[in-house]
């Protein structure tokens, strides 16, 4: 288990209240392979320091979580595909 | 007797990481990035902010990771 740090930019046109469920289905993926979540922080809408998508705001949640590098591996391939999901990263704090 | 070319002394500035007492630069504090950006976008020298050779490489990590998540600017095109 590894301690990872997870940044999604999630689509504006995606209402706020619909962000955490639809972020939480993903995060089964971590959740059924034995990792836990630490943290779940949605920082809001904010603007983007420059366009991504033609869009120029973008809702971040930075997500906490301990995990197997291929349970996350997969979780950062699911949110990929999905289209209002416009930008992940995957981080390990203690790397840094 | 002409003047001697003045010699410039260095002046040794004080180390702002370690002044606030940060030891991991986080990549989500634009606040504290924003400080070793030019006005323009582009990442201070060394020469310029005054941290050790480690930190600089830690904040320019840290500014290349907010950039990719449009944290913060590539350029800035004020002008």
């Amino acid at each position: 288990m590894r301690h990872y740090e997870v940044m999604v930019i999630v689509d504006p046109d995606l209402e706020e209240q619909k962000v955490t469920p639809t972020l939480d289905t993903y995060l089964n993926v971590i959740r059924t392979s034995g990792g836990t979540i630490e943290k779940l922080d949605i920082w809001g809408r904010r603007r983007l320091a420059f366009e991504i998508n033609k869009k120029s705001e973008g809702t971040y949640a930075v997500i906490d979580l301990h995990a197997t590098p291929e349970a996350v591996a997969e979780l950062n391939r699911q949110m990929r595909l999905n289209e209002s999901i416009m930008r992940t990263k995957v981080l390990r704090p203690e790397m840094h | 007797m002409a003047k001697a070319p003045p010699i410039r002394k260095p002046k040794k500035k004080a180390n702002p990481l370690d002044k606030e007492g940060i030891t991991y630069v986080d990549y989500k504090d634009t606040a504290l990035l924003r400080k070793f950006i030019s006005d323009r976008g582009k990442i201070r020298a060394r020469r310029v902010t005054g941290v050790s050779a480690q930190q600089q490489r830690q904040i320019a990590r840290a500014i290349k990771n907010a950039r990719e998540m449009a944290l913060l600017p590539y350029t800035a095109t004020t002008r």
